[in-house]
């Protein structure tokens, strides 16, 4: 692979929670009991946009076996991910915003007995008119769904960004093309629902056990929400069973299952049904994108002119922030000078969206890689000579100021499109069948951070002693990416030591130091560099120790496997725990620290601090797709995916993650919509109805890794979680024109749009001819 | 999520079984393998006071084969083992498939074909085929029973014709006679875990000769309240030589019964529209069975 030697790095490596989910083992919220432990349940409106007027719960505490119910009106401090603009209410306060938003929550001795609670409160809305579209949200006179929104109307968030000279640009093109895309509303189907079992102690300190990607933010949350010290909560993250964002924010069951606990005296566990997940949602946003782009003869980008609205739901969330991600998304991998972006995100009377694996990327790549394919081939060049071109080279600075230290995005293409034999087929395969082509890119980590602090993003600690071996501390997060095993693998490279000997204790606010959480494909490479240098910092403990005891200087002394020697002299060696024995009887236990905080960049325009990123993976894809024309259905037979995530620290994780990545969009590409009805209500809230792939849709699948280290990274690392669910969509409809001569714009490809497509293609052809 | 509460009565022989459903039936609901009785119990859509398991009859379990009644399917019979079976393979391979793509394999393996029929939805896997096959149904019943040919068993939308008191017993799929077949054809959206937006069952049977249509059935799904056959289709294809003017009458003939509605799979525009497409693919996979079979004789 790399030209780097090492023992434990780019070697795979089975984790150490596999075997035990497999068994059932591994400890998720769910199993965690306490004696006198109750369960609370959740009483959601059966109305999307009202006025609380009252609520009486009386029947319900009366219920024997009730031993908790709270409201709104007991907890009314709002709270958001964005701790500037807060929106949302741990239970609705005076007003409901969705069908189905938390209005009251009871703690009983029994699941059974508190939904049976649920069932006897009563709830009088005065209803206000129910907004679904954001169409219907902005039009004239429309009620402010948040009447303290800053912005006119139901606009949550608007702003605008440009670079270079658009107009200019678009007036001096050989070619210019302009389309309005869709994407849908889906939910990231996570396997493990939300759960969280919350407890306080006699001296009144709660401890928190929760299925999250983000326990330091949920600490904050709770300390406001609950008006507690940050010192008297201890927020433990058990098993997690996927997120993908979902869990990047603060859910409603954590705290009314702190709320709940403090005040029935006694333990709560709220966990949620499938119907409550998706209620729950963070899912992707749709938007409505009006894209232009500009090309001159040679195929160069000129321009790219972006207008687009986003269908946030009824709360803020990650909102803002994803919106300026799509800001930042418009440029990149290619280069672009010229860019004109406006976007707003409107609330509607929906499940709030927020947080989905590649975030910001993904519709603005939807759009841009559909278009770039359409104006490669109207002006009779291959849509791969056209990415070529324009891709970035080895490193970039966009025009608006994100730096790309380290690029193999050229490779990329080039290794998926020999792959695939995409030159071979593209154009010349019989109707219905085609390929196409796609690419993209997704930030490892970010510089900007919600958490109000200017604290280093990530930070480990390492203790090493002869009872209990190595143990790195730190507070990120795994949540079935793996992070943990790839931590361990790091701190055991670094040691010379087996990846089995390490242990990896991560999210627990109460053991290991702060960590920002697991989001924006951050933690390989900030929490992995925190974890280097306290590694390091370990190293430079031990190291003047073997020096004594070999009688060489210390600079040339290297840690592998299980010694410490020279590298001069291999037979001048000692063993590892040798030397950390004779550290520890004459200093003391043996620890230290590291930690990481991303170069921070801004520029003079507003949003200039969101979307910089220390590094940057990129992708390729050259899907195949096979379309039966009589029934309409897509299938996707084939995906050849080339990528650069640096040096992959676990290859088959990376693996895991560029195969999931791709089955998940191909998912919204093809099935997936959460319906909403008329009265706001969803339609098909159960995995029966809302339709992910299963094993049977899977495509052939050949992954690669492009021959990629970036020097600045820990071991050369950058990320795999984000960035190969970029080109998956795109690929997918540009193989379908290929198939079919149909340029579709709307997700997701249904068998009755492609009919009708077609139908719609024959009359056109029929008038021409 | 909670329920109303109910009794469970699990008996041991069907002896009890009868005894017990002729003595409370009317509060009681027979629990095969309760994938979709379940389902409904919990969205409360149901109550029963009583739920009768007969997953412990073995009196209720089994397939067996002889060439004059055919194959026997006793209703008990988990559709797993309808799917494995070697004589549901030999004697009936589209049912096997049919029953193959119902639901997962856990669900497989706790469903019944009974179960299928019974609940009586129309977008249901194994009624296409069941009524290509013009399947006779045994019903039982406390010191009794009767038969019916499945053709008469959907009366409406989740409604059949078991009376009260009556149970599904058996399901008997006569012998299929020389130059015939039968195939099976869905659609979803996805390819596993679906309820089909439609299927279709076809059964040719061709005349000695080998060039008409002796008889013919075509049983649809997912294109009105219940499954049920195209009969006048059936009728004018009757006697009609293979070609292009019999296809075009078989998938023209189809769409013409079918009353699909718009719903969240799909619409009716869509069903009316590939149901066709179905029927023929049905039927020209009946007609490579008659003539692969043909050659190896
Ligand atoms: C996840 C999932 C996926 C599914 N996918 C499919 C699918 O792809 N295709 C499909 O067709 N179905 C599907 N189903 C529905 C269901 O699994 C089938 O209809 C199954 O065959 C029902 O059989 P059962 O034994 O579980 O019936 P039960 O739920 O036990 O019973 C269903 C009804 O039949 C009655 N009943 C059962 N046995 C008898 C009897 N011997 N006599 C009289 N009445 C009886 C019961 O009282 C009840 O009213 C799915 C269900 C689930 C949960």
């Amino acid at each position: 692979m790399s030209k780097h030697d090492f023992d434990v790095i780019g070697k795979d490596q089975k984790r150490k929670d596999g075997p035990k989910k497999v068994k059932g083992e591994h400890e998720f919220a769910d199993d965690i009991q306490f004696p006198m432990m109750l369960h609370g349940r959740i009483k959601r409106s059966d109305i999307a946009h009202a006025r609380i007027i009252s609520i009486d719960t009386s029947k319900a505490e009366a219920l024997a076996g009730v031993k908790a119910v709270l409201i709104g009106s007991e907890t009314p401090i709002k709270y958001g991910i964005v701790p500037q603009m807060p929106t949302e209410y741990a239970l609705a306060h005076q007003k409901v915003r969705f069908y189905g938003e938390p209005v009251a929550a009871v703690a009983a001795v029994d699941p059974e007995t508190a939904e049976r609670a649920l069932d006897l409160i009563e709830i009088e809305y005065e209803a206000l008119p129910v907004y679904t579209t954001p169409e219907q949200a902005l039009a004239e006179g429309a009620v402010k769904i948040h009447e303290d929104n800053k912005f006119p109307g139901n606009i949550a968030y608007e702003a605008d960004q440009n670079f270079g000279d658009v107009d200019e640009a678009f007036k001096n093109s050989h070619y210019v093309l302009e389309k309005v895309f869709k994407t849908s509303y889906v939910n990231h189907v996570f396997m493990e629902p939300h759960c969280a079992v919350s407890k306080f102690d006699t001296n009144g300190e709660l401890f928190i056990w929760s299925t999250t990607q983000i326990p330091h933010y949920l600490h904050t949350h709770l300390a406001k929400v609950l008006q507690m010290d940050m010192n008297k909560i201890h927020v433990k993250v058990t098993g997690v069973g996927g997120g993908f964002g979902g869990k990047g924010e603060v859910s409603n069951n954590e705290l009314i299952s702190a709320l709940l606990a403090r005040k029935a005296g006694r333990p709560v566990k709220v966990l949620y049904s499938r119907k409550d997940v998706f209620l729950q949602h963070r899912g992707r946003h749709p938007i409505e994108m009006r894209v232009k782009v500009g090309v001159d003869k040679e195929g160069m980008i000129t321009g790219i002119d972006y207008n687009g609205t986003m269908d946030g739901g009824s709360y803020g969330g990650w909102g803002l922030v994803i919106l300026f991600y799509t800001a930042a998304m418009l440029h990149l991998p290619y280069n672009v000078r010229n860019v004109r972006f406006y976007a707003r995100r409107i609330y509607t009377n929906k499940p709030t969206c927020g947080a989905m694996r590649g975030l910001g990327g993904v519709q603005p790549r939807f759009a841009l890689e559909s278009l770039l394919d359409q104006i490669a081939i109207d002006i009779g060049m291959s849509p791969y000579e056209l990415k070529k071109k324009n891709a970035i080279g080895l490193s970039h600075e966009t025009v608006s100021g994100q730096v790309v230290r380290h690029s193999e995005f050229r490779k990329c293409l080039d290794q998926a499109v020999a792959n695939s034999g995409y030159l071979e087929k593209h154009g010349k395969l019989p109707f219905g069948k085609g390929i196409g082509l796609a690419g993209g890119y997704y930030i490892s980590g970010t510089a900007y951070t919600l958490y109000m602090a200017y604290k280093p993003h990530s930070s480990a600690m390492i203790r090493v002693d002869n009872e209990s071996g190595v143990t790195v501390y730190c507070g990120a997060t795994d949540i079935g990416q793996g992070s943990d095993t790839v931590l361990g693998m790091m701190a055991a490279e670094k040691f010379g030591l087996p990846f089995e000997s390490i242990h990896v204790v991560s999210g627990d606010t109460s053991l290991a130091p702060f960590d920002l959480g697991t989001f924006a494909s951050r933690v390989t490479v900030a929490a992995g560099s925190a974890v280097c240098k306290a590694a390091d910092n370990v190293l430079e403990k031990l190291k003047p120790v073997a020096a004594i005891q070999l009688g060489v200087s210390t600079d040339q002394l290297e840690a592998r496997q299980g010694k410490i020697y020279s590298v001069f002299e291999k037979s001048k060696e000692i063993d590892f725990w040798k030397v950390v024995e004779k550290y520890i009887d004459a200093h003391g236990p043996l620890t230290a620290t590291g930690n990481y905080t991303p170069p921070r960049r801004t520029g003079n325009f507003k949003g200039a601090n969101i979307g910089h990123s220390p590094t940057y993976g990129f992708s390729a894809q050259c899907t195949e797709v096979d379309i039966d024309i009589e029934t309409g259905e897509v299938r996707v037979i084939r995906v050849t995916e080339a990528g650069d995530c640096g040096q992959p620290i676990n290859p088959v994780s990376v693996e895991g993650q560029v195969e999931g990545s791709i089955v998940m969009g191909m998912g919204q590409a093809l099935f997936e919509e959460l319906k909403v009805g008329k009265d706001g209500r969803l339609l098909n809230p159960s995995l029966h109805d809302y339709k992910v792939p299963t094993a049977t849709d899977i495509p052939e699948l050949k992954t690669t890794f492009v021959d990629s280290y970036d020097p600045d990274s820990p071991f050369g690392a950058k990320e795999a979680g984000e960035g190969p669910i970029q080109p998956v969509i795109p690929a997918i409809f540009n193989a379908v024109y290929d198939a079919i001569g149909v340029r579709f714009t709307e997700m997701p490809i249904t068998p009755e749009k492609v009919l009708r497509a077609l139908d719609e293609k024959k009359k056109q052809e029929g008038m021409q001819s | 999520m909670h329920c109303e509460p109910f009794e469970y009565e699990k008996p041991v022989s069907l002896r009890e079984f009868e005894s017990l459903y002729a003595a409370k039936g009317e509060d009681a609901k027979i629990l095969a393998g309760g994938t979709d009785l379940m389902v409904l119990i919990k969205e409360k859509l149901l109550a029963p006071r009583l739920l009768i398991d007969i997953s412990d009859l073995h009196e209720l379990q089994g397939i067996s084969f002889d060439s004059r009644q055919g194959l026997t399917i006793m209703a008990g019979t988990k559709i797993a083992e309808i799917e494995r079976s070697a004589l549901v393979k030999e004697h009936a391979p589209a049912l096997a498939y049919a029953a193959a793509n119902l639901g997962s394999n856990q669900v497989r393996w706790m469903a019944t074909m009974a179960g299928n029929i019974c609940h009586a939805s129309p977008a249901a896997e194994t009624p296409p085929v069941l009524l290509a096959h013009d399947c006779e149904l045994i019903i039982g019943k406390q010191g009794g029973e009767r038969t019916l040919p499945i053709s008469r068993f959907f009366l409406s939308y989740r409604k059949t014709a078991l009376e009260p008191g009556e149970y599904l017993k058996a399901f008997r799929l006569p012998p299929l006679p020389e130059r015939s077949a039968v195939a099976y054809r869905f659609k979803g959206l996805r390819r596993a875990m679906e309820i089909d937006m439609l299927n279709i069952g076809a059964y040719l049977e061709l005349s000695e000769e080998g060039q008409s249509v002796s008889d013919i059935r075509l049983a649809m799904g997912s294109v009105g309240p219940t499954t049920y056959r195209a009969t006048a289709t059936e009728q004018r294809l009757k006697g009609m030589q293979i070609d292009d003017e019999f296809f075009a009458t078989a998938c023209g003939g189809v769409v013409q019964e079918a009353s699909p509605i718009d719903d969240v799979r799909a619409s009716a525009e869509y069903r009316n529209r590939v149901i066709g497409v179905l029927t023929r693919r049905a039927l020209e996979e009946c007609l490579e069975i008659i003539a692969s079979r043909g050659n190896k004789a």
